[in-house]
Parts: structure tokens; C-alpha cells; sequence
């Protein structure tokens, strides 16, 4: 600072006016000054008036508009879906972030890594949030999301080889045609029972033939009885020569084959298990004694997993029981979750870059001491890394708790069809009240006010911490 | 020698794994898989943009990794061929360059003039000025829509110059919500600028401007660099000051076009995914040249 | 409490080719003050992490209370060891830092009350307990890193350079209050330092380290007085030995010295003692070396060592100065009485007797006497 004071008495000696020299300073502030008077302090004041007005800005309205707000069911879900958006993503953001820098640690290719994950900020977010809505489209040829869980779901819960679609309407029910019923999970049991030597045939019906065709099925025959073992025939009742006769096995009419059937005893429980030939036909070997039901067993009928439907209407909704209203307003849309991992693959990086940077920053000296003082390498992570970092933790959250009040684009790009009314956020009601079909200001300011309002505790913070600076 | 001979010791070199495994190991396999997951959306895109119009939706489009044969430009030549019509490819290219570079230079400008103001100018307040500033950083763009609308219409009356519905219009706004991190980064960077070297410069005899663009200007090249990406990259990706602004002009930026396409036009997902490739590969350019004084960037303005 | 064994202990860092640290051995008995001294990069402070378990052990071995360690992470070796920058917890308070490695050892509360407190007087922080590192000053934190290790009650305390970060006032303090607590605790200690004032000061025994190979380890007395080598010699004692080329000259009756000049201003005569051995060396020149502190300014009959200088700088230290002067282009540097009348420009003669001067050899650097 002594500088400074060579160059106060430099200037007050008169060589050189300081009034000019101010000017000079001065002139330099000026483009910038006028510009952030003009397009950003001036409207930011002017938005509180406009909130205040009609929506043509002509007639003093007081605080209806804020009354409107607080009373439009859309823009209740914009409130509620920015508060769904602040209370998930900052939180899975900065964690991410913290893993990932945490990680990249350790490893030899680190910035690569690292310029990888970064990769996506620069990408408009209406360009990822277009990525993104095809990898979650629904069909699993577009949707590499859904396409990844159908091959990973159909592993441990594989489609029967006669499915039921049940959102075609479908119901096992609907295949019974004789001497079965449906059971409520999803498998068929046969109505009559037999002992061993005896016989239990059953028919069905809505069979696609395409599915018959592909399985090589053959002509039904009804196999003779056997002593010891109960047998049978699980075969497509239905002849175009006799549509009604439901009971018997008419010429051409086939077998279905590989059937997964199961022998049950009256109380319910599966003593033996078997599958049907190419021509239907089964047969349970060494039966004890009591008579036995057949099963045709609920895998058979299974559709598998069908995908999710990231993008549609669908809601997680947490507690039933509520009025329609509180059910609506505790509800989270599953696109919402949608754009929330978008934009984490998005933002992560950021996170991941500043966290990085308190972590290098760290003085090692303090991690060795807390292992030298006992601590396991978990330990010190917890107890004294992460502590340590909490002022940049702070940082990421507080950043990105702005970030997403302010979400915007995402939603405009990625909502569609009945998702469109379940997502808004504000600043997306912000445009839709007050730019679609005209420029209409009353309750369109009103909730940027409302918006700015939210902003406000963050700036508060930005401002403490960078005068503690 | 013999240390060499020491490491080959067999319980040594188990020792040496073992110390290795917990930490390298998984970390490696871990990243791996993440790094894979981290790039499918983008190949995604690339891939959708390379394939047959006609296979989208019919197969996924990572069977085309499995036959590379079949990939094509025909996409790009398409919309390519288009030339620059209006509410076409190209057209939406240009327009985003001719928003995005004189907003970029703009900002820098002014941002390097009131740093050096707001650190090395003398007068009072200047405290003051820069908190003020740092409160602009985080005030949303939503705030000011309308107003500035209004106040375009209202220069229109004046002056009859409206900037609502032109690229100018959008420009201006761009700058004003540039400026206060543009503001925040300059004024921090140059304030670490030793003041010795102003005071030596001074003593010399150079008037301000001089001391501006002889000392502070080279010396800050690293952080205008900075602004100058971030800045740019902001711009070039932003959707709604250009949905808001440019009104029913019929020359959109490269994100209203790839919207417009989305909703307007339900278009076919070629045309969004050869667009959004053509939309990402400049900030991707600019990002791997610069990707040092990216992070940079990033790490000086955590507030924005 | 425990001895620690360095048996051939070797660290090579994959890159580098030569090795840090090569083949150390070292005994500390239990309850000695050892420093490990040397210049910076001479592996001391690498030496040191390996015990602390920081560094992995390329070979060699490393025995702390009779047991082998080098396997063992470092919370299992019951070490304590205070870092040159503290390395203290910023964001727990004193008694939390202090307690920090009690706490992960589960150790009842009032144990760790108990051990805080009586550690917190030794060390005068009991005012300072429920304050962060950040409101400390430079030495009440590293009187907190002191305390640290002390709650810990280690078999063996390691310390890395403590005092570097302190001012010079402080760091004379400091250092007689660690002397002090290891005489109170009868601890072993491990006192890393580039610093050979500390280590003189302080010490029991000295290891000096120079490109990471032991040079010498013996007492402050051995080391001064019959330093192994012209390394050690100069290393050790400020400031640094006097240090002159001459050439042997071998009679059939005697062997002499000359200056490496023909007109040399520089004279030293030797002992019987001091012809035989250098009689029986195998070199044709010899580095004759001489404290600063056993030059005086007159000719005395029968010196061991003499030579006619100029002096070119006096720095007045009060009690004395340090005069710096040239003969034969070679620097001499002599701490006279400061009530000598030698000013600049003079030309004056300085001496000191035959059991002060020293012999290296010329190439290995080995004292011949």
C-alpha cells in the first residue's frame, strides 16, 4: 500500500490534475455501467412494478397477480417441481462430484477422465436434453436406457414363450378355454383332478398362431394313460371347423410346446415340474398317491419387463390417502427424475472440477497425520477430508441451488405429451405466461419476482463470502 | 544394483500389489465403466446423425457399431444442400456465429476496461461498484424479460430503432448478463497484478491508457482468455434469450432451431441429431483448445 | 518407548536413478534424541516417513521395538509424528485436534480428558484448548502439534523439521523446550532438521545424510571434533571449516606442505604424528582444513597452520566478528575477539596450532588424521 500513497502525493503535487485521472477511470467503467444500468438493474426494478399491474402493464392491480399465482394450479406444480429439482440435484451433484474427484485421485489417466466428464457442460443444454430424451425414449430400439434394462431384466425375469401383453389389455383369463381356471398369479390350474394312471387335458384359447408357428408346434394328440404317472395334452382349442367346441381335440388343432406345467396337490403345493412337447403332450412320472391338479405355470404367460416410461405422465407418488390436490403437490413426476439425471450428467463435471481443485489444494501433511494418529483410509475421509473440503462442497451446492431455480431449457426440450403439464418449473412459467401469444407481463413478473426473491438468500451468501475474501 | 534385485524378492513384490490393489485397482474399473456410460449419450448422438434416415426407430442405434459400413453423411449432405434458407441448417449456424462473436467481444472489452477501473482507479466506491456487481451474478435473465422488451419497443418510439425481433437485440442483452461475471473474473484476476509494476510504469510517465493496454492487458490475457470462452460458450448455447427476443425473425441460432424441430416441426430425429451435432462441435472445439483456461474459468467464477 | 533399527534400508523412486535413501543403518536406543541431518534432498525426511509409514520401503528393514514394520500401516506402529507445517485438523478446536487419534482408539473419555489437560500444561495450551488452529499464532500451533503427539504417548516421537516455520527468536525457545520435554519423557525421538545448530543443540547422537548415504552418526562431540569427512567437516559447525589445497612434498628425511602457488602466503608445518600418515597416503595433494573459531590473529611460533591475509569483509556480531579474508585467492573466514583492531584492506596473519588442523583426502574426502 505504500505505493499507493507515493502515488496520492504524486497527484496532489499537481503534476498531473487528479480529476483527470479519475476521468479516465471513470471512462473506462462507463460501457459497462450504462449497459448493466440500463438492460439489468433498470428492468430488474421495472419487473417489481409490472408484478404489480395488469398484464398489458395499464391498470394497478395491487397484489392480485401474486394472488393469481399463489392459486394457479400450473404454477403450484412449477413451485413444487422447482422444489423437487433444489432438493434432489445439488445434493446428488456435489456427491458425484465429490466421488468422482476422489477417484480420479488414484488413477494415471485422470485428465482424460476428467475432460470427459466435463465434455457435456459446454453442449447446449437443449442439445443433451434432446440426447437424452432418445436414450430414454421408451421403444428399446430407440431408447438405449430402456433397451439396457429390457436385456438386463429379461436375464433374471424372461419373457414366457406366450406372453400377455397387459397393457394391450390383455389378462391370463382371457386364454383359458377348457377345463382350467386362472389363478390371481397369473397361472392357470386345471379343474379336474386325477390320481396316478389318470389324465388331465387342457384347453386354450387366443393363442397367436405366429407364436405356434415360430415354436414348430404340432397336431394335439392325446397320449395313452400310464400307470404311475399322470399325462395329458395342453393343446389350442379352437378349429375353424367347430369355432364352439371348446372341449375336444379336433383334427388340426395343435399342441402347444414348451409349457412349463407343474403338479399340484389340493393344498396348493407343486410336488413336480415338466414341460410340454412339440406336440403338447406331458407326463409326470412316479406319482405318489392323492389326486393332483396341473398347473401351467404364471412364468409361461410372463411378458417380461416392458421399460420404463421415463418421459410419459407417470408420477412417484409417496402417500395415498390425501386430497387430490396434496397428492398432485407431493407427487414427483418420473420426468422430472429424467431431466434430474440429464442434467447431472451435465453438471457433474463442474462439480468434479471444483471439488478436484480443493482436494489438490489440501495440505497432505493433514491426511497423513490423521493415519498416523489411527484413523483407516475411510476414516480420514469422513472425519477429516470431507470436513476439510466443506467450504468448496458449500460452493458446488450453493452454485448449483441457483442453477437449478433458474432450469429452464431442459424442461422446454425434454417435457413432451402428458409430461408437458407435470413438469414446469418457474422460469418456464415465466416464459409461458408471459411469451406465448404476446407479451403479457402482470403474472408472468410476478413470479420472477418471486423467482428473484428465491435467488436472493445466495447472492447474500455470494456477497459475505466474497467480501470475507 | 541392488535394489533392483530387492524388488524382485517374490513376498516383496506381493506386498507391493497388495498396497496397490484396494486403491488402484477398483478405481480404475470403476472410472472405466463411468467414463463408458459418460460418453453413450454423445456417440449416441453421433451415431443417430450417421445412420440411414430410414433405420431410426427400426433398430437401436448401437447396432450400427457392430457395422460401421453402414454409417453415411447423407444427413449432413441433405441439410447441407439445403444452402442458407432461412430456418435451415446453415442459416441457424451463421446466425448463432453472428449472436455469439460480437457478444463474446463485447463482454471482453468492457469487462477488461471496468476491471482495471474497479482495481487500479483511485476513487471511491469502487468497493461498493463491485459488490453490486457481484449481486448481478446470480440475478436469473427471467427478471428482466420483459422490461427490456419494453424498453426496445420504447427506443423503437424514440429513435426508431427497435432492436426487438433482431440479432442486435439479442446481442445487447447477451453483453448486459455477460458483464457482471465477465466484471467479477477480470476484477479478481487484475488484482493480483502486482501494483509495484503500475506504480514503475507510472513513474515513467505513462498515462493511464498506456499503463491499461501496455501492463494490465498483457498481463491478463489468461483470464480474458477465460471470460472470452465462457462467455462464448454461454451465448452459444442459450435458448431462451433468443426464443424471448428474436421474435417471429425467421433467422433463428442453432437451439431454437434444434426446439423448433422438437416441437413446432415434430421433425424427424435425423434432422435434431445432425443438428445437434453440427450445434455441439464448435463449443467442443473450443473447449479442447482451451480446456485449460476453461477450467480456469470455471474455477474463478463458481457463482454464476 | 522403544529402539528403532534401520537395517539397510533403501527407497528408490521408479524415474529417478539413483536412490534417495541407500542401504541406512541406524540404531536409536530407547529413550535417545537422534537427529537426522543433512541438506535438502538428502533423503532425511524420506527416512523418516518410511518409518512413519508414509513411504513405501523399496528394501531393507525397519524394527521399531523389536519388531519388524515394515509392513504395518502407520496406525498400527505407535508412532507420533509432528509435521513441518502442523498438519493440524482446521476444523477441529485444540482438544479436538489433540484428541483426535485417542477418539479413533476408542479410549475412555476421562482418559482422554485426562491426557488432553496434562498435555495442555506442559505445553501452556489450556487457554488456547476450545480455539481452531486458525485463530493460533505460528508457535501455539506447533506447540499444539507437540501436544498431539504427546496425548498420544507413542513409543517413538518423529518429528519433520518443527521449528522451520517459526522465526528465529521463537525457534531458539522452541528448541530448548523440546530438549526439555525429552528429558522430562525420556522418549525416543527422531528429529528430522537441515538446521546442524538444532541438531547439535539438541541432540544425543547425529546422522548426517548427503545424497542419501550416511555420512556419520556419533555424538555432537565426535562429529565436531574428528568428522569423518571433509562433507561432514564442513556440514557441521558455522561457520563452516576452512577449507586449502596444498601439495605434499615427500624428502627422504621429511615430508612438508606447499601452497599450490610458488609464492604461497598460506604455511602449514606438521607433527611427526602428521608426516607419517601423510607419508603413507597414496595422494600427491591434500585438502588441509581449519575452523574459523581456532584462527587467531597473530603469528605464533611453531603453528600449525598460518597464512597472511587480506581482509576484504568484517561482520561485527557484538562479542565478535567474522572476518573474511583472502590468501592465495582462497577464502578464509575467522572468528576473531570483536576488540581486534583489524579493518578492511588490512594485511593480517592468521594462525592456529597443529591439533586443530585437519586432513582430507583430495578425491574420497576421508580425514587422514
Amino acid at each position: 500500500m505504500s505505493g499507493s500513497t507515493i502515488n496520492a502525493k504524486i497527484r496532489t503535487s499537481g503534476h498531473r490534475p487528479w480529476i483527470r485521472e479519475h476521468a479516465v477511470s471513470f471512462a473506462f467503467l462507463a460501457p459497462a455501467a450504462i449497459w448493466l444500468l440500463f438492460i439489468v438493474i433498470y428492468p430488474t426494478i421495472d419487473t417489481v412494478r409490472l408484478s404489480l399491474f395488469n398484464e398489458s402493464a395499464t391498470k394497478f392491480l395491487g397484489l392480485t397477480n401474486y394472488k393469481t399465482v399463489f392459486s394457479t394450479d400450473t404454477i403450484l406444480t412449477a413451485f413444487r417441481n422447482n422444489v423437487i429439482w433444489v432438493l434432489i440435484f445439488p445434493f446428488f451433484v456435489t456427491t458425484i462430484g465429490l466421488i468422482f474427484a476422489v477417484l480420479t485421485e488414484r488413477i494415471r489417466w485422470a485428465t482424460a477422465f476428467k475432460a470427459l466428464i466435463v465434455m457435456p457442460i459446454v453442449f447446449s443444454t437443449t442439445a443433451s436434453a434432446l440426447v437424452w430424451a432418445t436414450m430414454l425414449d421408451n421403444s428399446p430400439q430407440i431408447g438405449a436406457v430402456n433397451a439396457a434394462v429390457l436385456t438386463v431384466s429379461d436375464w433374471f425375469n424372461p419373457p414366457g414363450a406366450y406372453p400377455v401383453s397387459a397393457t394391450a389389455g390383455q389378462t391370463v383369463a382371457n386364454l383359458v378355454g377348457s377345463n382350467a381356471h386362472a389363478e390371481k398369479n397369473s397361472s392357470i390350474v386345471s379343474n379336474s383332478s386325477a390320481r396316478a394312471g389318470g389324465m388331465i387335458d387342457i384347453g386354450l384359447e387366443d393363442v397367436s398362431p405366429t407364436t405356434l408357428a415360430l415354436l414348430k408346434a404340432q397336431d394335439a394328440v392325446k397320449p395313452q394313460p400310464m400307470s404311475g404317472a399322470i399325462t395329458g395334452v395342453v393343446w389350442r382349442a379352437f378349429s375353424p371347423s367347430d369355432p364352439t367346441n371348446k372341449t375336444d381335440i379336433l383334427p388340426a388343432e395343435l399342441g402347444l410346446p414348451i409349457l412349463r406345467l407343474s403338479l399340484v396337490n389340493p393344498q396348493g403345493v407343486s410336488v413336480a415340474t415338466t414341460t410340454t412337447t412339440t406336440s403338447g403332450q406331458y407326463k409326470f412320472s412316479n406319482v405318489g398317491t392323492g389326486s393332483y391338479f396341473v398347473e401351467l405355470v404364471g412364468s409361461n404367460f410372463s411378458s417380461g419387463f416392458t421399460g420404463i416410461s421415463w418421459l410419459g405422465g407417470s408420477s412417484l407418488t409417496p402417500v395415498s390417502g390425501l386430497g387430490q390436490t396434496a397428492q398432485a403437490l407431493l407427487s414427483v413426476p418420473l420426468a422430472d427424475m429424467a431431466m434430474i439425471i440429464t442434467y447431472l450428467w451435465i453438471w457433474a463435471g463442474f462439480a468434479m472440477v471444483l471439488i478436484g481443485a480443493g482436494l489438490a489444494s489440501l495440505n497432505r501433511e493433514v491426511l497423513e497425520a490423521a493415519r498416523i494418529d489411527g484413523a483407516k483410509e475411510w476414516q480420514v475421509f469422513r472425519r477429516v477430508t470431507v470436513p476439510m473440503l466443506a467450504p468448496v462442497l458449500a460452493v458446488v451446492f450453493v452454485t448449483m441451488i441457483i442453477n437449478v431455480l433458474k432450469v429452464f431449457d431442459i424442461v422446454l426440450n425434454m417435457a413432451s405429451g402428458s409430461s408437458i403439464n407435470a413438469t414446469p418449473t418457474l422460469a418456464v412459467e415465466i416464459y409461458n405466461d408471459g411469451f406465448t401469444g404476446g407479451v403479457h407481463s402482470g403474472v408472468s413478473s410476478a413470479i420472477a419476482v418471486i423467482l428473484f426473491l428465491l435467488v436472493l438468500p445466495a447472492m447474500i451468501m455470494n456477497l459475505k463470502r466474497i467480501k470475507g475474501v | 544394483m541392488t535394489t533392483t534385485a530387492q524388488t524382485s524378492d517374490p513376498t516383496k513384490r506381493r506386498h507391493l500389489l497388495r498396497r496397490m490393489l484396494p486403491a488402484r485397482g477398483p478405481s480404475n474399473l470403476v472410472l472405466g465403466i463411468i467414463a463408458i456410460v459418460w460418453l453413450v449419450p454423445t456417440v449416441s448422438l453421433l451415431v443417430i446423425s450417421l445412420r440411414p434416415e430410414a433405420d431410426f426407430g427400426v433398430s437401436g442405434w448401437w447396432k450400427a457399431l457392430l457395422d460401421p459400413a453402414s454409417l453415411t453423411f447423407s444427413n449432413y449432405r441433405v441439410l447441407f444442400d439445403q444452402g442458407f434458407v432461412a430456418g435451415g441448417l446453415l442459416d441457424s449456424l451463421m446466425t448463432s456465429i453472428e449472436i455469439t462473436v460480437p457478444a463474446t467481444l463485447l463482454v471482453v472489452f468492457f469487462a477488461c476496461f471496468a476491471g482495471h477501473s474497479l482495481v487500479f482507479g483511485k476513487w471511491r466506491g469502487r468497493d461498493v461498484v463491485f459488490l453490486t456487481v457481484v449481486g448481478l451474478m446470480v440475478v436469473p435473465v427471467q427478471v428482466a424479460l420483459i422490461p427490456v422488451v419494453q424498453f426496445y419497443h420504447e427506443l423503437g418510439n424514440l429513435f426508431g430503432l427497435n432492436p426487438y425481433g433482431t440479432i442486435p437485440g439479442v446481442i445487447i442483452f447477451h453483453v448486459a448478463f455477460g458483464l457482471p461475471f465477465g466484471i467479477f473474473l477480470m476484477r479478481n484476476f487484475m488484482s493480483g497484478i502486482p501494483m509495484d509494476l503500475l506504480e514503475a510504469a507510472r513513474m515513467e510517465g505513462a498515462g493511464e491508457w498506456k499503463v491499461f493496454y501496455r501492463i494490465v492487458l498483457p498481463l491478463a490475457l489468461p483470464a480474458l482468455a477465460s471470460l472470452a470462452i465462457f462467455q462464448f460458450i454461454w451465448v452459444w448455447n442459450d435458448l431462451l434469450v433468443a426464443l424471448v427476443f428474436l421474435g417471429g425473425n425467421a433467422h433463428t441460432p442453432l437451439t431454437v432451431f434444434l426446439y423448433d424441430q422438437n416441437h413446432e416441426l415434430q421433425a424427424n430425429y435425423w434432422i435434431i441429431s445432425t443438428g445437434a451435432i453440427v450445434s455441439v462441435i464448435v463449443p467442443l472445439i473450443v473447449f479442447f483448445s482451451f480446456q485449460r483456461y476453461f477450467v480456469r474459468g470455471v474455477l474463478a467464477g463458481a457463482v454464476k | 518407548m522403544a529402539s528403532v533399527v534401520l537395517r539397510n534400508l533403501t527407497k528408490q523412486y521408479s524415474g529417478n536413478n539413483a536412490p534417495s535413501l541407500e542401504m541406512l543403518n541406524l540404531e536409536i536406543a530407547d529413550g535417545e534424541f537422534v537427529c537426522l541431518v543433512g541438506p535438502s534432498g538428502c533423503g532425511k525426511t524420506t527416512a523418516l516417513r518410511m518409518i512413519a509409514g508414509l513411504e513405501d520401503v523399496t528394501s531393507g528393514e525397519i524394527e521399531i521395538g523389536g519388531r519388524i514394520v515394515n509392513n504395518l500401516p502407520s496406525r498400527d506402529r505407535d508412532i507420533a509424528l509432528v509435521f513441518q507445517s502442523y498438519a493440524l485438523y482446521p476444523h477441529l478446536t485444540v482438544a479436538d485436534n489433540m484428541s483426535f487419534g485417542l477418539k479413533l482408539r476408542k479410549v475412555p473419555k476421562a482418559e482422554i480428558e485426562e491426557a488432553v489437560q496434562s498435555a495442555a500444561k506442559i505445553l501452556d495450551l489450556v487457554d488456547l484448548l476450545k480455539r481452531k488452529p486458525a485463530q493460533l499464532s505460528g508457535g501455539q500451533r506447533q506447540r499444539v502439534a507437540l501436544g498431539r503427539a504427546l496425548v498420544r504417548d507413542p513409543a517413538v516421537f518423529l518429528m519433520d523439521e518443527p521449528l522451520s516455520n517459526l522465526d528465529a527468536k521463537l525457534r531458539v525457545q522452541t528448541r530448548a523446550e523440546i530438549a526439555q520435554l525429552h528429558h522430562r519423557l525420556q522418549a525416543t525421538m527422531l528429529y528430522v532438521t537441515h538446521d546442524q545448530v538444532e541438531a547439535m543443540t539438541m541432540a544425543d547422537r547425529i546422522a548426517v545424510l548427503n545424497l542419501g548415504v550416511l555420512e556419520q552418526y556419533g555424538t555432537p562431540r565426535e562429529l565436531y571434533n574428528f568428522p569423518n569427512n571433509q562433507f561432514v567437516a564442513g556440514f557441521i559447525g558455522s561457520p563452516s571449516m576452512n577449507f586449502v589445497s596444498m601439495r605434499i612434498n615427500r624428502d627422504v628425511e621429511r615430508v612438508y606442505l606447499t601452497g599450490m602457488s610458488a609464492d604461497s602466503n598460506i604455511k602449514v608445518t606438521l607433527t611427526d604424528e602428521q608426516s607419517d600418515i601423510l607419508r603413507k597416503s597414496d595422494c600427491s595433494d591434500i585438502v588441509v582444513g581449519v575452523r574459523p573459531e581456532h584462527l587467531i590473529e597473530e603469528s605464533i611460533d611453531h603453528a600449525g597452520f598460518s597464512a597472511v591475509a587480506e581482509v576484504e569483509v568484517i561482520e561485527f556480531l557484538g562479542n565478535d566478528e567474522h572476518i573474511h579474508a583472502t590468501s592465495d585467492d582462497t577464502d578464509l573466514v575467522a572468528i576473531l575477539n570483536a576488540h581486534s583492531s583489524v579493518a578492511r584492506g588490512d594485511s593480517i596473519t592468521l594462525s592456529a596450532p597443529h591439533d586443530t588442523v585437519h586432513f582430507f583426502h583430495p578425491t574420497s574426502g576421508l580425514r587422514l588424521n
